[in-house]
């Protein structure tokens, strides 16, 4: 339910910059990251409502395999996620009008056939503010190290 | 990846599922494929300033788990010795919102060691904004087709 409610709030202002009056790039920047974290929850609680809400419904995203994914098949994901924890690090923003550009890591650990896993992987996900409202069109991942 | 590109073949695109036509099919789409192959046209030819018109400058590019910023790319192209290197370029498909655009494609990459042809595939991903009346590429990156 938290999640939801911070979801609502997380509207941009439906102007063509996807700013709201008053906004700085830093106040868009941290509505991004938090939607990067309730995306990372949503693996954690095998809840994707929340995440429903923040992908754009031609959202497509490149797993590390390379293999293209739905929006419907990374919900379908989520639900079945065997992810005990998500952890994100060096996130940063990069705005460009009513886009926004986000890399960063995360480290997801999990247990899967009773054997525990770790994984760590860089991404890039793009953000347009869309009918007053951010939402991610596009995502990559890749493994470190690879 | 492609950033060592020497031999270079393009195919020509087509669309990938769930994708529309319409959107393929517009101005912006079009203008964005031109930018696509020039991108891979002037890298073969280690052409600096033309990548450096394409790219934005605050472009981030995510290669083998690496972020690689725009000064880097260009520097390593800069310094890249021409090898013995073929890439394919398989069907891409363009899809615009408004300024932004995306493209999501995949390429065969064949490079040489040890005499032996080493045969590698990757899905790709680039963001596009028009900025000022250009296109510009402010974000990319590729993983390797594992399956």
């Amino acid at each position: 339910m938290r999640t939801l409610v911070l979801v609502a709030l997380l509207a941009c202002a439906g102007t063509s910059s996807g700013y709201a009056p008053g906004e700085s790039d830093s106040d868009v920047g941290a509505k991004i990251l938090a939607m990067e974290h309730v995306w990372g929850h949503a693996y954690v609680s095998k809840d994707p409502k929340a995440l429903e809400r923040i992908l754009d419904d031609a959202f497509v995203n490149v797993d590390s395999d390379g293999i293209l994914q739905t929006k419907a098949e990374v919900l379908a994901e989520v639900r079945v996620s065997t992810v005990l924890q998500f952890l994100t690090e060096s996130m940063v923003v990069h705005l460009h009008g009513n886009t926004a550009i986000v890399t960063g890591i995360f480290l997801i650990k999990g247990m899967e056939h009773g054997k525990p896993y770790a994984q760590r992987e860089r991404f890039v996900d793009t953000w347009l503010c869309k009918d007053g409202q951010w939402v991610s069109i596009v995502g990559l991942v890749t493994r470190i190290g690879q | 990846m492609r950033t060592m590109g020497w031999l270079l073949v393009l195919v020509c695109a087509t669309s990938l599922p769930g994708w529309t036509q319409e959107a393929a099919s517009s101005d912006a789409a079009t203008a964005v494929r031109t930018l696509e192959h020039e991108w891979v046209e002037a890298q073969s030819h280690n052409d600096n300033r033309a990548l450096d018109l394409i790219f934005d400058n605050a472009l981030v590019y995510i290669e083998y788990g690496r972020l690689v910023s725009k000064g880097d790319y260009l520097l390593r192209i800069r310094s890249a010795k021409p090898q013995l290197q073929q890439i394919v370029m398989e069907p891409m498909t363009v899809r615009t919102f408004g300024s932004t655009a995306i493209v999501i494609g995949s390429y065969r990459e064949t490079t040489v060691k040890d005499g032996k042809p080493l045969p590698k595939r990757w899905r790709f991903v680039d963001t596009w904004v028009f900025v000022q009346g250009h296109w510009m590429l402010v974000a990319a990156g590729a993983a390797p087709l594992l399956k």
